[in-house]
């Protein structure tokens, strides 16, 4: 599903190069669940930057469901984004002055759904969040948790092939982070592609495998013996 | 992106910032409005000007002294305060005997004070025949216009205005039988007319003695010439027709073979009212342009407010490029908006404007009694309703390629 090759990122600064990503290479497969962990500057950000399509990279390849990134337009890696990809970011990043309903409906906003359609999809996707009777609160009035939930409704409602989790946890109680993880887990042992970016080795140990990065290279790539799989209460 | 959901995100970003959006809307909403005002009650001076060249009567020729020296943008030497006497009786009889000439009448004017007892007023006299009343369209409201044997017996009567009426008689009171002095010559007055208003010529007709031409050209001026002479064009005849037949006339009896050297000037009621009408228009166009500056003024308002709204919005943004918006999608979205700001400024504009423009027709025909139309241009709306999207598109595309071109990374990191 995803390939990388000798990935490279360069950022030239007043003619000053510094190396993101010195050639990190690895493969993740369709219903993998992959923490990227590393210290500040390690080059995870910028990794996922490029994985999930923010970014590109300055030197080697990215494949991704058999498609050359670097063949692809701003536009196409747009469309990738909105019907391939799910983001859940630390910071939840919701409008807070829009609704629940509101701000899960953005990205089919941009699929050119069908308004009628969409309540439906909507709907589901809340519901597989356990936030059914938030639907049309605004999301100012939630709690981080609740924020953080609707946060992945929204990066489920187009039914995405990759859930990219930046830090998920990292703004929440221990009890929001343990109810965040239950979904990510439920998500992949449903089938989901989830890739995690975490520094917390409890949170990456719910993963099947974990990518450390050091200085913009691979440190190690290491399965994990006996994932922390949760109670799973959403998606069992 | 959709239409539908363009319009509805913008909808509730302005509805979120109502005050914020209210005060970016206000340039806009005193620019249109400013625009409808000064359209609408240019087109109520329009009809008001034109409305008193239509009531100089119908069919009109107007003959003024003086020629123009042929020159497009030169007016008569008579109109220019410069005293010309090219215009005499002989010319009025010669007109009188064509047939395309259905009736001439005449004017000497002058002016000097009206006296009743103690009461005076400076007023404009005119020395007229007595079918100026019927081809001028002079109607006696109380008494009775003079007649042909009044103006061969040289008979000291006059006709006198409705103002100059309540000025010199006191409101209410019957000056007819009463005796005024005009410039130190003694007048019966046996007629009051009905209110007319400012004539064409800038004459208060209200305030106007009008008495027989004999003794304003022997009596009161000393004069033989006229100050202009109207020529009602026989209804059977094409009134250029006529307008020709006048001005051969007239070189016949003035010995002109040179068109370009005529010392008189005719225009026909047509010619007047056309040339009104392009003045005012243009008056008009003037205005709404000054009045349109303010429309600059409000677009960079709302430049401002957009560029500050990009900023604020920046992490918006980011997300919204993260989940799979285009650069065309954020580009629409803003432009949306400031385009929506300055639409439903311009519609407040025009409810504004034509609150304005009813009110300025209730003081003016209840308050100063004169007969003002309500005028409210459908051109006008067009355009505030066009000219206030274009303002929108045009203040509002900068920042919404602003928008538009921030990195999905950079917007995501922005705090």
């Amino acid at each position: 599903m995803i390939e990388v090759n000798d990935l490279k990122k360069d950022y030239i600064d007043e003619g000053e190069v510094t190396s993101a990503l010195r050639g990190v290479s690895f493969t993740i497969h369709k219903g993998d669940f992959v923490s990227i962990m590393g210290p500040s500057g390690s080059g995870k950000s910028t990794l996922v930057q490029i994985l999930s399509f923010l970014d590109r990279s300055t030197g080697g390849s990215y494949t991704f469901n058999g498609k050359k990134i670097d063949d692809l337009s701003d536009v196409e890696l747009a469309h990738i984004r909105n019907k391939s990809i799910g983001f859940v970011f630390q910071s939840f990043n919701l409008l807070t002055r829009l609704s629940v309903y509101e701000n899960v409906e953005i990205p089919l906003i941009y699929s050119d759904v069908d308004p009628a359609a969409r309540k439906k999809m909507i709907e589901t996707a809340v519901h597989n969040v356990g936030l059914d009777e938030k639907l049309y609160v605004e999301t100012a009035k939630l709690s981080g948790g609740q924020k953080q939930r609707i946060a992945i409704a929204r990066a489920l409602v187009n039914d995405p092939d990759v859930i990219f989790a930046d830090e998920p946890t990292g703004n929440l109680d221990s009890v929001s982070g343990a109810q965040v993880m239950d979904i990510l887990d439920g998500l992949n042992q449903a089938g989901r592609t989830v890739i995690l970016v975490t520094h917390e080795t409890n949170t990456a140990e719910f993963a099947d495998r974990i990518i450390r990065l050091r200085d913009g290279a691979i440190e190690s790539d290491t399965p994990v013996h006996n994932p922390r799989h949760s109670k799973n209460q959403f998606f069992k | 992106m959709r239409v539908s959901d363009l319009i509805k995100s913008s909808r509730a970003t302005l509805k979120h910032g109502k005050m914020r959006s209210l005060l970016t809307m206000l340039g806009i909403v005193i620019g249109i409005s400013s625009v409808i005002i000064l359209m609408s009650i240019g087109a109520s001076a329009q009809d008001y000007i034109l409305s008193q060249v239509q009531g100089l009567g119908s069919n009109l020729i107007i003959i003024i002294p003086g020629g123009t020296n042929n020159g497009k943008f030169s007016s008569p030497a008579s109109a220019q305060g410069i005293i010309v006497t090219s215009l005499k009786q002989q010319d009025v009889d010669a007109l009188g005997r064509d047939p395309s000439v259905a009736a001439v009448t005449e004017e000497s004017r002058g002016q000097g004070a009206a006296s009743f007892g103690d009461n005076s007023e400076t007023i404009t006299f005119d020395g007229v025949p007595a079918n100026f009343f019927t081809v001028r369209n002079f109607v006696v409201q109380n008494g009775y216009p003079f007649t042909d044997a009044d103006v061969s017996a040289y008979n000291h009567v006059a006709v006198i205005g409705s103002s100059l009426a309540t000025t010199l008689f006191g409101a209410g009171s019957d000056p007819v039988g009463q005796f005024i002095q005009v410039k130190n010559v003694q007048f019966r007055v046996v007629g009051v007319l009905e209110k007319k208003g400012t004539g064409a010529f800038g004459i208060d007709q209200d305030n106007l003695v009008l008495v027989p031409i004999t003794v304003a050209q022997k009596q009161m001026l000393g004069v033989d010439y006229f100050t202009d002479v109207m020529v009602q064009a026989n209804s059977s005849y094409n009134i250029d027709f006529a307008k020709a037949r006048v001005q051969n006339i007239l070189e016949q009896d003035h010995s002109i073979t040179d068109p370009n050297k005529d010392d008189f000037t005719i225009e026909t009621q047509q010619d007047v009212l056309s040339l009104l009408g392009n003045i005012t228009n243009i008056l008009t166009l003037f205005l709404a342009a000054i009045a349109s500056i303010s429309l600059v003024v409000g677009g960079i308002g709302i430049m401002n407010i957009m560029l500050v709204s990009v900023i604020e919005r920046t992490k918006e943004i980011g997300l919204r490029k993260s989940v799979g918006a285009t650069n065309k999608d954020i580009l629409q979205q803003f432009l949306v908006e400031s385009v929506m700001l300055t639409f439903i400024g311009g519609i407040i504009g025009i409810a504004i404007g034509g609150l304005v423009v009813g009110l300025a027709w209730l003081v003016i025909t209840k308050g100063f009694a004169v007969p003002w139309t309500f005028e409210f241009p459908m051109s006008a709306i067009l355009l505030a309703v066009a000219v206030s999207s274009i303002t929108g598109i045009a203040f509002g595309i900068y920042p919404a390629q602003q928008a538009a071109r921030k990195s999905p990374i950079e917007a995501l990191r922005y705090e």
